[in-house]
């Protein structure tokens, strides 16, 4: 991580002093890699699933303070990734902020039944998925 | 002291591995425990001789014993540095074994073709004994001999060759290492450049999403500007459109800086003047150090503005003022070009959007004066229909764009007059019934005429039905109430209210005031009521100030008539 990259992004900086951890679950590496920078470099400790099952195995053991999840994986798509995790207590409170194709809208029973807090279509703004997160945490600490 | 020394090729391994650069504390650490656990000690000296990094983790036999005495022996540390430095082009592993119990490899670190310092990598020597040399530096460490002999007793004996065999294997590592460490910096700088181009990308999304050649230049051009500084933190962004037509605005400034209009106005001309020769973007980073630009310094520190270009002309530009916290840098640039190109794209659609939408207007316009040329007495009328029509469709409150169709209808509503004969059109007495059917043709035949062109099929039932009656006593089809279009209703009442407000043939204008008490007389039987009632809600004085305001651009036109002078 270089000095001028966290210049640029201290602006947005994760809202605790206590690091909070964020797991990124996506089958695209290049996805894997840009939001785990954006991330990183704003403070946040990332952990990164490239399907949904090992998504689902690392939330369970590690307890991510957030879920950022792509729609269409192998194994176990981000809806039902959201699903199984809402339906375990240890896991339920983890919110989830969901990546889907331009386009394209979870129903509202999906909503509900997952503990996905909001949708960005791709390709989405970097600035602006980092924005989401910290709306996201704060809304949970306060 | 026994010193020999001897060379092993190592080319393919040090050569390539050891010259990447950087050899960061973290992955020294992370060999050092690897080679830790083989009876291992590594070292590493700075050109200088002064060691920089050791294994502190090693056996105390390393740590207490070896290391002070390779840090208090400068002349053996001159030597490594004098050996490595021969080395550097042979790039080979030198094995030594003059310390007392200990046999060293050394290898140079290269980086960037300068020898970057010395990597030592140390073992317990073969036939270790406490001998004479050991017990002598061991006395002047003040380490007592027995302990010594304990420790060293924990680790494996090395020889010439294995200690050899594992210096090629520590550079090999130290070359995976190393080139791990290349890899992931480029991946976190491809990752920050996928950042930025998402962010290019969704920024180019969103202003082309809002590229409708019907949607005004200024509501673009601000919406651009927004969308940018969504983007980038910049503090003010601005355009400016110097061409003609729809390229030609005045400049606007959006964000925290205030610029009085009149500098503005300066600042953006000037800005044009270079930009038409530069052609690309201009980033001043320092405006107070800029001569041309010195003046505008109590406004802003910085700027960058991207010419909009159609072709080879450069229509106008967009610019930037001061970012938060940051300067302007290459991304910003090449994200503010893309944008200028979305930009120039949509100015030019615009520019012929107006171009084809002038020349369908001049044809339309064309074919109501060629009415207008035949019926010398209405002259104007069409024209005045379009604007009473329009008035009275923004009065029911309807979207803007078929207000805009509605002007146009009733621009068109009597081109069929060209189908009538100059006889019957010019006759002054009362028309024969024979005539009179001729006249009732001219709704029909202007809407065979506009049936040939697409774009104002729409308005035909304007044009069609502009004779029909509320009551169904109306031509040609005798339709009735709400089943008459709405174009064609709203037409009939314009169209009737100029008939009695102008002088015709066989009579002298009506007064204003006159004519909306014939209109209110006929509302319900001749006209649709509510559109009557809602006519007649104007204030008549608008009505002539629309109709002064037509006669004063086409001074033919007969005179508005004037008020009704209060009885007295």
């Amino acid at each position: 991580m270089s000095v001028e990259t966290m210049t640029e992004d201290s602006l947005d900086s994760a809202p605790d002093e206590i690091q909070k951890t964020i797991l990124v679950a996506d089958d695209e590496t290049h996805i894997r890699h840009v939001v785990s920078l954006k991330l990183r470099n704003a403070g946040y400790i990332v952990l990164t699933a490239s399907d949904g099952q090992e998504a689902l195995d690392i939330a369970i053991s590690q307890l991510p303070d957030l879920l950022i999840t792509d729609y269409h994986m192998p194994e176990l798509s981000g809806l039902e990734l959201c699903q199984r995790l809402k339906q375990d207590p240890s896991t339920a409170g983890i919110p989830a902020i969901m990546l889907t194709a331009r386009g394209y809208n979870l129903e509202p029973a999906d909503t509900a039944s997952s503990g996905i807090r909001c949708m960005l279509s791709k390709p989405f703004s970097p600035r602006q998925l980092l924005a989401t997160v910290n709306e996201v945490l704060r809304g949970i600490a306060a | 002291m026994v010193t020999t020394r001897r060379n092993i090729s190592a080319d393919s391994l040090i050569g390539q591995g050891l010259q990447v650069s950087g050899l960061p504390t973290a992955t020294l650490d992370t060999l050092a425990a690897r080679f830790c656990g083989a009876g291992l000690f590594l070292m590493v000296l700075d050109p200088s001789g002064t060691v920089i990094y050791h294994d502190s983790t090693a056996n105390l036999f390393f740590t207490k014993f070896l290391l002070p005495m390779v840090r208090s022996t400068g002349n053996l540390r001159a030597q490594f540095i004098e050996a490595a430095s021969h080395v550097t082009a042979s790039s080979s592993i030198s094995i030594w074994n003059f310390l007392p119990g200990s046999i060293v490899a050394t290898f140079p670190h290269v980086e960037k073709r300068q020898l970057g310092g010395i990597v030592l990598l140390a073992a317990k020597s073969e036939g270790f004994t406490l001998d004479e040399d050991i017990l002598r530096e061991a006395g002047h460490l003040g380490l007592d001999a027995t302990w010594l002999g304990q420790q060293a007793d924990l680790l494996p004996d090395f020889n010439e060759i294995e200690l050899g065999n594992a210096g090629q294997m520590f550079a090999a590592m130290a070359r995976d290492q190393a080139r791990i460490g290349v890899f992931e910096q480029e991946i976190n700088s491809l990752s920050m450049q996928l950042a930025n181009s998402y962010e290019e990308l969704t920024l180019i999304y969103q202003v082309s999403g809002g590229m409708k050649v019907n949607r005004g230049a200024s509501d673009f051009f601000r919406q651009a500007c927004m969308d940018v500084r969504d983007v980038i933190d910049v503090r003010s962004m601005g355009f400016a459109l110097c061409g003609e037509g729809p390229s030609k605005l005045d400049p606007a400034l959006f964000g925290d800086i205030e610029v009085p209009p009149k500098q503005l106005q300066k600042l953006t001309d000037q800005l044009m003047n270079v930009l038409r020769d530069r052609k690309s973007t201009l980033l001043i980073t320092n405006l107070s150090k800029d001569a041309r630009f010195a003046w505008f310094a109590e406004y802003a520190n910085q700027m960058i503005a991207v010419p909009l270009q159609r072709q080879d002309q450069v229509l106008g530009c967009l610019f930037g003022l001061d970012k938060v916290d940051d300067e302007f840098d290459s991304v910003d640039s090449k994200l503010l070009g893309s944008i200028a190109n979305e930009s120039a794209i949509y100015l030019e659609n615009a520019m012929l959007f107006e171009d084809v939408r002038s020349l369908m207007m001049g044809v339309l316009h064309s074919l109501t004066s060629a009415v207008d040329a035949k019926d010398t007495y209405t002259c104007g009328h069409s024209e005045r229909v379009a604007l009473l029509s329009r008035r009275l469709a923004r009065e029911l409150g309807l979207p803007e764009a078929q207000i805009e169709r509605i002007y146009m209808a009733g621009i068109l509503h009597d081109v069929g007059k060209i189908g009538v004969p100059e006889a019957v059109l010019h006759k002054t007495g009362k028309l024969t019934n024979e005539e009179f059917d001729q006249m009732k043709k001219h709704p029909q035949i202007g809407a065979r005429i506009l049936a040939d062109i697409k774009q104002v099929e729409d308005l035909i039932p304007g044009v069609l039905y502009h004779h029909e009656r509320f009551d169904g006593k109306g031509y040609p089809t005798g339709l009735s109430g709400e089943n008459i279009p709405l174009m064609g209703r709203i037409i009939c009442i314009a169209d009737c209210f100029d008939a009695m407000t102008s002088n015709r043939t066989y009579r002298r204008a009506l007064p204003l005031e006159v004519a909306m008490i014939e209109l209110r007389r006929c509302a319900g039987t001749q006209f649709d009521p509510k559109l009557a009632d809602l006519f007649l809600k104007v204030d008549p004085e608008e009505f002539r100030t629309l109709l002064r305001e037509h006669q004063a651009r086409n001074p033919r036109t007969p005179t508005v008539p004037e008020a009704i002078e209060p009885k007295k």
